[in-house]
């Protein structure tokens, strides 16, 4: 029974990571239609500046700042020179080159500016052990628990109760219709692609201190956001937040069942499933 | 000139200079590199009846790729049959795959598609990298070779060459057919078509049938020559991404585009390697995302525009 509970928490720990960075590519999918392929790929490099800025003498929090607004604005710039010209010309094939590119281009940069070595932000509290009974849990799971929640609920938030927020839904909700309501849907989409990006980097910012990295953890964290957006339902922030969830849980315990090298796939016979049987997701309403 | 002649001559002109390449290079790297590229023109032409005449972006090709390349292999090694034997199984079981996974993923539109193609072919390879008795798992072993020495390299150069043309006249057929245009009706808008009494599942897994027969024969092919199979070799997303770049880049739905395309990609990535390093990468992105922006229509674009007086075969929005 122990070991259940064990399993369940660690699948629930897993599970609030994938959420968190799922979050980001459904705010994107939702608000710009984009399939972005280097998603994972620009969050990791935000991360990786938050690395630089914490390892360089800055204290983590200032860091994760700055890495956040560098991360916004540099979205946002890339959204507007690099995928709005050819969005426009009404190709979205182009525009899936231009994504995979990305992808080439800043995973190889990543990996000559940051070095192919795995890299972590020591924090020592983050490595004690606490718990209860039989169970035991590391402090540093338990803070990415609580701050990829806040997370969650902040960006809940934001989307609800901020003019900004407002204007984003109303886009994701109809694009025709927004500019209407006096909406700039440009200038909406580049922000809220440079807040998925942000929003993703500080997820993995914030894991830092409990997991390693290299340049070549953000593409498996891409496809499983794919299948956590698909799962939820395409597009509101709780169905990706249970989602990624229910996907860590699964993983932990086709691992824990069957065996550690099944869980890397489990989440495609999902995504396949899930497709074939609820297109409109798992806790979706409409398609 | 009579209108064959002056419709067929570059064609003619094309094969018969690459026809005759092992006889006058004699540097082994430089037959080896075009042997890739032609390799990945058939990759792409393949990809192109799916991805680019039925624009549906298929990112798991690599799933056929890989079946031609273990089914040759292993039929060799586990049963003991010739390896063309092998070829023709892989041929077989990639179509049945491709019956398999077209029936379910086709009825997906869109991102949603494209996604479970790729989930389709990360399944393959992550139970071939587990299947340890049978297929020697994530080390992989080494494939038989088809062609024996001497001149094995022009020997596998000439033995492309069919399969580049097979895909060349499959590809033009469909260019110029009532196929072909069916396609481009789904591509277009698949309600649309279905109204007009098009039936996109059908045409779809009739599309994606030779497109899997074709990826896997170049996938045999190309393990041989290179003899080695492994996930991480023939079954990695990274040859789903190459092919379909080369089919969109080169100019998707269009029968010169791909080869273009694959002489593009391949010697840029190669040349690349060589002068960048460690930026190759760096550089091949963002070359993609560059030719993108100023050639919307793929590289045959450059072509076609400066050729105009061409006469044009096809509908109007084949090449936009």
């Amino acid at each position: 029974m122990d070991l259940f509970i064990s399993q369940l928490l660690n699948g629930i720990g897993n599970g609030v990571v994938y959420a968190s960075v799922a979050l980001a590519l459904v705010l994107i999918y939702r608000t710009t239609g984009l399939l972005n392929f280097a998603q994972g790929e620009m969050a990791l490099f935000s991360t990786y500046i938050s690395w630089k800025l914490a390892t360089s003498g800055l204290p983590i929090g200032l860091a994760i700042v700055v890495s956040m607004a560098i991360a916004l604005v540099g979205g946002a710039v890339i959204e507007r020179v690099l995928i709005r010209p050819v969005e426009q010309a009404r190709s979205p094939l182009n525009v899936v080159i231009v994504t995979l590119g990305m992808f080439l281009a800043i995973n190889s940069l990543a990996q000559l500016v940051f070095g192919a070595d795995y890299r972590q932000i020591n924090l020592p509290i983050a490595n004690r052990i606490t718990g209860f009974g039989s169970l035991h849990f590391s402090v540093g799971y338990i803070l990415s628990f609580a701050v990829s929640v806040a997370l969650v609920i902040a960006l809940r938030q934001f989307l609800r109760r901020t003019e900004m927020g407002r204007a984003i839904r109303a886009v994701a909700q109809n694009r025709a219709v927004a500019p209407l309501m006096g909406i700039r849907v440009e200038r909406v989409s580049a922000i809220t692609f440079g807040l998925g990006i942000a929003c993703a980097g500080v997820a993995g910012a914030l894991l830092l201190p409990i997991f390693w990295t290299n340049p070549t953890v953000g593409g498996p964290y891409t496809l499983k956001s794919f299948v956590i957006v698909v799962l939820g339902g395409m597009g509101s922030v709780q169905g990706a937040a249970l989602g990624g969830l229910l996907l860590g849980i699964a993983e932990q315990f086709t691992a824990y069942a069957w065996a550690d090298r099944y869980a890397e796939v489990v989440n495609f016979v999902i995504f396949i499933l899930v497709l074939l049987f609820r297109p409109q997701g798992l806790f979706g309403g409409k398609a | 000139m009579t209108p064959l002649v002056r419709r067929w001559w570059p064609t003619a002109l094309f094969f018969a200079v690459i026809t005759s390449m092992p006889l006058w290079i004699h540097d082994g790297y430089v037959l080896q590199l075009i042997f890739r590229v032609l390799v990945f023109a058939v990759l792409g032409m393949a990809w192109n009846f799916v991805g680019g005449y039925a624009g549906q972006l298929s990112l798991g090709h690599v799933a056929y790729f890989g079946i031609g390349a273990y089914a040759m292999t292993l039929s060799v090694e586990r049963i003991g049959w010739n390896p063309w034997i092998g070829v023709l199984l892989g041929a077989v079981l990639a179509a049945l795959a491709a019956l398999i996974i077209g029936s379910i993923t086709f009825r997906l539109r869109g991102p949603y598609f494209a996604l479970s193609t790729l989930a389709a072919a990360e399944i393959i390879r992550v139970l071939v990298q587990n299947q340890d008795e049978l297929t020697h798992g994530a080390v992989g072993t080494n494939a038989p070779l088809l062609f024996k020495a001497p001149d094995i390299d022009a020997k596998f150069f000439w033995g492309v060459i069919p399969l580049l043309a097979a895909a060349f006249a499959l590809s033009t057929w469909i260019h110029n057919s009532r196929f072909g245009y069916r396609l481009r009706a789904i591509r277009e808008n698949e309600n649309t078509a279905m109204a007009v009494g098009v039936n996109p599942a059908v045409d779809k897994l009739l599309a994606l049938l030779p497109s899997a027969v074709f990826t896997s024969l170049a996938g045999s092919i190309y393990a041989s020559y290179f003899s080695f199979v492994g996930p991480d070799t023939v079954l990695t997303i990274e040859i789903s991404v190459q092919v379909a770049l080369i089919a969109m880049l080169g100019g998707a739905a269009t029968v010169w585009g791909p080869i273009l395309g694959s002489v593009v990609l391949t010697l840029t990535s190669e040349i690349f390697k060589t002068y960048f390093e460690h930026t190759h990468l760096v550089v091949y992105g963002l070359l993609l995302i560059v030719v993108v922006i100023f050639l919307p229509g793929g590289v045959i674009s450059l072509f076609t525009r400066r050729w105009s007086f061409r006469r044009q075969v096809g509908p109007i929005g084949a090449q936009q």
